[in-house]
C-alpha cells in the first residue's frame, strides 16, 4: 500500500541509495583488494596493540575503508575509557 | 591545433559507438573536419550506426598493412560536410594493430582533420591500449548503473596511468523520471564518485533506437532531444565553456506536469 502511495506521489523506493552504497563499497574493495576476513583480522591485531596501552570500548569501535579523492583511507574510531599505560609512558620519557 | 579524442567506457553496451557517431556529426556541423575511427577490430559497428556500411571498400587494417592509402579507406559522409569514417576490419582481430601503428595512423589523420575520434572497444585489454595510444584526450561514457560506473572508475585509473590529461564524462541513458523517483543515481551522485568533469548528460530516448535502425545519427536531426544533448557536448568539446545543462523537453505526460503544478513533484531535472 505504502508502495502504491509513494508511486502515486512520484516517490520511488529510493533504490538509488542502495546503488550508491554498493558502488562505494565495490570501488574501495576493487582498489584495496582485501577480503572482509582479512580486514577483521587486521582490526583484531590493531585492537590488541591498543589494548596494551588503553582501556577501550570494543563495542563502539569502528574500522572502515573510505575513499578520499583518489586515495583510500582507513578510518577508525576507538572510544577510549581510560589510559592504562600512563605510568609506563612517563617512565620511558 | 588538431586533437585526437578516444571515446571509452570499459563496460560494453553503454553507448560508446552511438556517442562517437553523434559527436563526430555534431563536431562536423560546427564546421570542423572530423575523422571517426572504428578501433573495434573484428566487431565493427560504427559504420552501421552512421549508415555508411554499404560504402566500405578498404579498412583500418588495410591502411596499416599498406594495402591502400589512408585517403582511399576514408569514407566521406555525403550528408555532413567534413565528416569521414575510417572503418574497422571485420575479419581480423585486435592483434592486427599495435599501439605504435595506431599512434602513427592518428598522427597522419591529424594532418588533415581538426578532430580524430576513436571509438574504443569494450574491455581493458589490447584493443583498449591500442585505442588510447594516439589520443590527446579521453571521454568516458557511462550509464547511471553500478556496473557501468564501476568500470568507468577503473578506466579513469588506466587513462591517468597512461599519463593522459584528466578524462571527461558523458552520462548516457539518463532517465529523469527515475532520478526524480529516487530510483536512479543522479548526475551529482555519479560525479561525487567518479570525480571527473561532466561534459555531457544524454537522456534515454527511443529516438536512439530509431536513428540507429535508420543509420541516421540523432545529432543530424534539429528537433531530436538526444541530438540537441549531443550537439551541446560537441560545443563543450570544441571549447565553448558556458554551455548550460539546461532542461530539454522530454515527454513526461500531463500527470507529472499537473503534479509539478500542485507542488507534488520536484522542479525540472536538468538534462543536456
Amino acid at each position: 500500500m505504502m508502495h502504491l502511495i509513494n508511486k502515486f506521489f512520484g516517490r520511488g523506493s529510493n533504490s538509488k541509495e542502495d546503488a550508491k552504497q554498493r558502488l562505494k563499497f565495490l570501488l574501495i574493495h576493487d582498489q584495496v583488494d582485501m577480503t572482509p576476513a582479512q580486514l577483521e583480522a587486521m582490526k583484531a591485531e590493531i585492537m590488541e596493540v591498543i589494548a596494551r596501552y588503553m582501556d577501550v570500548d570494543q563495542s563502539d569501535t569502528v574500522f572502515k575503508l573510505e575513499r578520499l579523492q583518489d586515495k583510500v583511507a582507513l578510518v577508525s574510531s576507538v572510544p577510549v575509557k581510560r589510559v592504562t599505560a600512563r605510568s609506563a609512558l612517563h617512565g620511558t620519557a | 591545433m588538431s586533437q585526437c579524442i578516444v571515446i571509452t567506457s570499459g563496460k560494453g553496451g553503454v553507448g560508446k559507438t552511438t556517442t562517437t557517431a553523434n559527436l563526430g556529426v555534431a563536431l562536423a556541423l560546427l564546421g570542423n573536419r572530423v575523422a571517426v575511427v572504428d578501433a573495434d577490430i573484428g566487431l565493427r559497428n560504427l559504420d552501421v550506426v552512421l549508415g555508411l556500411e554499404n560504402r566500405i571498400v578498404y579498412d583500418l587494417v588495410h591502411v596499416i598493412e599498406g594495402e591502400c592509402k589512408l585517403k582511399q579507406a576514408l569514407i566521406k559522409d555525403k550528408r555532413v560536410e567534413g565528416l569521414s569514417l575510417l572503418p574497422a576490419a571485420q575479419t581480423r582481430d585486435k592483434s592486427a594493430v599495435s599501439p605504435d601503428q595506431m599512434r602513427r595512423l592518428v598522427a597522419q589523420l591529424k594532418e588533415t582533420h581538426d578532430y580524430v575520434l576513436v571509438d574504443c572497444p569494450a574491455g581493458i585489454e589490447q584493443g583498449f591500449k591500442t585505442s588510447i595510444a594516439g589520443a590527446d584526450r579521453a571521454i568516458i561514457v557511462t550509464t547511471p548503473e553500478v556496473s557501468a560506473i564501476r568500470d568507468a572508475d577503473r578506466i579513469i585509473g588506466l587513462v591517468e596511468a597512461a599519463e593522459m590529461p584528466e578524462p571527461e564524462l558523458i552520462i548516457n541513458r539518463y532517465r529523469r523520471n527515475m532520478v526524480r523517483a529516487g530510483d536512479m543515481m543522479d548526475k551529482d551522485d555519479i560525479l561525487e564518485i567518479l570525480a571527473i568533469p561532466l561534459i555531457g548528460l544524454i537522456p534515454e530516448s527511443e529516438e536512439v533506437i530509431i536513428s540507429t535502425n535508420r543509420g541516421h545519427p540523432a545529432s543530424m536531426d534539429a528537433d531530436s532531444i538526444v541530438g540537441e544533448a549531443m550537439r551541446r557536448v560537441a560545443r563543450r568539446v570544441h571549447g565553448e565553456l558556458e554551455v548550460p545543462f539546461a532542461a530539454l523537453e522530454q515527454d513526461e505526460g500531463m500527470w507529472v506536469s499537473f503534479k509539478r503544478w500542485m507542488g507534488l513533484a520536484p522542479a525540472r531535472e536538468v538534462v543536456g
